[in-house]
């Protein structure tokens, strides 16, 4: 019995071993070493790029050499870079990067409160765009070049050429100050009330997730009729009678859906970024906020962790969807590919 | 891989709908390349030929003029200054920048790609991981670090967007040069003893030289954004100097009375950026053949 179980689990090792996507999923996960590790060198090279001058941008120009000399030694900036740097990983593996200069907080707590604020809009953005993008795509790739088409892309054109915060302005002007719809700025905390908290967020979220939402449409409905015009298993579908609707939902659809995936994966990058300026415009306490402010006051390691933190979540996004893929798409699972 | 696509791409053809005329076909490829140039010739020929005023130092006394008074087409902002010169002026700086970036991106990132992928094995595997590592940074993140550093001015804007502009031209040019190497004629080269930068300027470059232009189209465009964005923020071109990311920026101040002072700039951009787009878009349908 025991034998038995023994050996019925070594097997199901042995296969998750063999399996392609377990594979796949360890070489990603070691490759996001290095590049977690090289993008904290080279932020951390990007902003020691002025040396020294940290402590006397501090003080402001009045103050002696004495005290800024003082100052850098307090904050350890008379070490050379690449001894900081070290010290800098050694306290981030442990989950400590550093102080701010301003403020005197530890970074970590400064992070916390405001990464929950962005992870907010960056959900609801991602969620709204593709919940607008599948439907329009449908509806456009079941009747392509007629009316609804035509005038779908025409939107997707040229919302994909409109700069967010300038459509952050434009709704604003239009649904705050004209309709008074939705508050301009300001934000509530989710916990407090919920209500009012979708409300502070609706425009940040739409001026982030309209750009997105014209892109997702546009690939997909492409890739909708790409595959309706000649795809061998879209003429079998239809020859046996299977519905319009059906084959582009089940057949069509459902095959485009990896590579609906991948373009989300590979623009998550930009709507990371646009959180930085959105929530700028509408007051929101993010991490772009906390980012933009801590470049103005020249408070150096919160930039320097806010940095690292934008891209190691660009960093961890991508794997996700690398694994994703890999546990969604067959030919990967079974290792035809 | 390329044998097995063929046939479909057969099917395709014969059903797909029937080809739109001519003209058609020239228009959509002409109209954003005039819109273009129109765009380029209105920011550096406009302010010389047309009789307005300088885009900074304006009269206070004529301050927050609104749009159509005379003299002033587009109106004044706070500081008295004409606000269509400035959007011209800004929009130098905009263009000028986005043609650097994207001639920096074009050089450095197509060889590196090209070469990258000619040369491939453990090259390759090294170009590709640092290149990897610039990926991952939000574009705008990664500028306003640069910015936030070396401090706002012009180059240090264009410094910092070639960062993000190197890598993407890279990826694009190395696997357009992946495809390349299985053809004949690479092979027929190489078999002729052509040496490597030979192999890489007459036979490389020609051959990826349209898709890679039709991506910097697509870069013009965020380039212009990405600088908007960082003007806006304070830290491209420095005030008072105009920019279009700083006029938003200024007109935001006082949005809900004087929209225009945010509309007009927004507009110059929104053409600016489409225009791009709309032409990157038909050339890459005129290369395709399609």
């Amino acid at each position: 019995m025991t034998v038995a179980v023994e050996r019925r689990t070594r097997n199901v090792t042995a296969a998750l071993l063999a399996s392609p996507s377990l594979r796949l999923v360890g070489k990603r996960l070691l490759m996001a070493i290095p590049i977690t590790l090289g993008v904290s060198i080279l932020t951390f090279w990007v902003l020691n790029l002025v040396p020294g001058s940290a402590a006397q941008q501090l003080l402001g120009v009045e103050a002696t050499e004495e005290q800024v000399r003082a100052l850098e030694r307090e904050m350890g900036l008379d070490k050379p870079a690449w001894v900081r740097y070290l010290d800098w990983l050694g306290g981030a593996v442990t989950g400590d990067l550093g102080k701010s200069f301003v403020s005197d907080q530890q970074v970590t707590t400064l992070l916390g409160e405001r990464l929950v604020v962005t992870f907010e809009l960056v959900i609801l953005a991602m969620v709204g765009s593709l919940a607008l993008a599948i439907p329009v795509a449908l509806l456009a790739a079941y009747r392509p070049n007629r009316l609804f088409d035509r005038l779908s892309m025409v939107v997707s054109v040229s919302g994909l050429s409109v700069a967010n915060y300038v459509l952050a302005l434009i709704l604003v002007l239009i649904f705050a100050v004209q309709l008074g719809w939705f508050p301009a700025i300001g934000y509530v905390p989710f916990t407090e009330d919920p209500v009012e908290n979708l409300r502070t967020m609706a425009l940040p979220a739409a001026a982030i997730a309209f750009p997105l939402f014209c892109f997702y449409t546009r690939f997909l409905r492409g890739d909708l009729v790409d595959q309706l015009l000649g795809q061998d298993y879209i003429v079998t579908a239809q020859a046996k009678g299977v519905g319009p609707w059906r084959v582009l939902i089940r057949h069509a659809f459902r095959n485009s859906s990896f590579g609906l995936i991948t373009v989300v994966g590979l623009n998550l990058s930009t709507l990371i970024g646009a959180t930085v300026i959105i929530e700028q415009i509408f007051a929101i306490p993010g991490l772009g906020q906390l980012m933009v402010q801590a470049i103005n006051t020249r408070d150096m390691m919160v930039v320097q962790a806010c940095v690292i933190v934008f891209a190691v979540v660009t960093v961890v996004a991508n794997l996700v969807t690398d694994l994703l893929y890999a546990v969604l798409d067959p030919r990967i699972r079974y290792g035809s590919s | 891989m390329a044998a097995v696509d063929a046939p479909v791409a057969t099917v395709a053809e014969v059903d797909a709908p029937r080809p739109r005329r001519a003209w058609a076909r020239r228009l959509s490829l002409w109209v954003p390349a005039g819109l273009t140039a129109f765009v380029f010739l209105a920011c550096f020929l406009g302010p010389v030929v047309l009789p307005i005023p300088a885009p900074v130092g304006g009269n206070v006394l004529e301050s927050s003029l609104p749009s159509f008074s005379p003299g002033h087409l587009l109106g004044t902002d706070p500081n008295g200054n004409d606000i269509l010169s400035r959007i011209l002026h800004g929009g130098r700086a905009s263009l000028f920048v986005a043609v650097t970036v994207n001639l920096i991106g074009l050089a450095v990132g197509g060889l590196l790609g090209a070469l990258s992928a000619y040369i491939g094995g453990k090259v390759d595997t090294v170009i590709m991981r640092v290149l990897d590592v610039l990926i991952a940074f939000p574009s705008l993140v990664l500028t306003l670090a640069v910015a936030q550093s070396l401090g706002p001015s012009l180059t240090n804007t264009i410094f910092a967007l070639a960062f993000f502009s190197i890598p993407a031209v890279a990826r694009v040019a190395r696997a357009a040069t992946l495809s390349l190497r299985e053809l004949p004629f690479m092979t027929a080269a190489e078999l002729a003893g052509t040496p490597w930068w030979r192999m890489l300027l007459r036979h490389i470059v020609p051959n990826i030289a349209p898709q890679l232009i039709t991506f910097s189209m697509l870069g013009m465009g965020t380039v212009i954004v990405i600088e908007g964005a960082l003007s806006f923020l304070g830290l491209g071109i420095p005030a008072p100097n105009p920019s279009w990311g700083n006029m938003i920026s200024e007109g935001q101040a006082s949005l809900s009375a004087t929209p225009d002072l945010v509309i007009w700039p927004s507009l110059a951009l929104f053409v600016t950026v489409l225009a791009f787009n709309l032409l990157g878009e038909a050339l890459r349908t005129h290369w395709s053949g399609r």
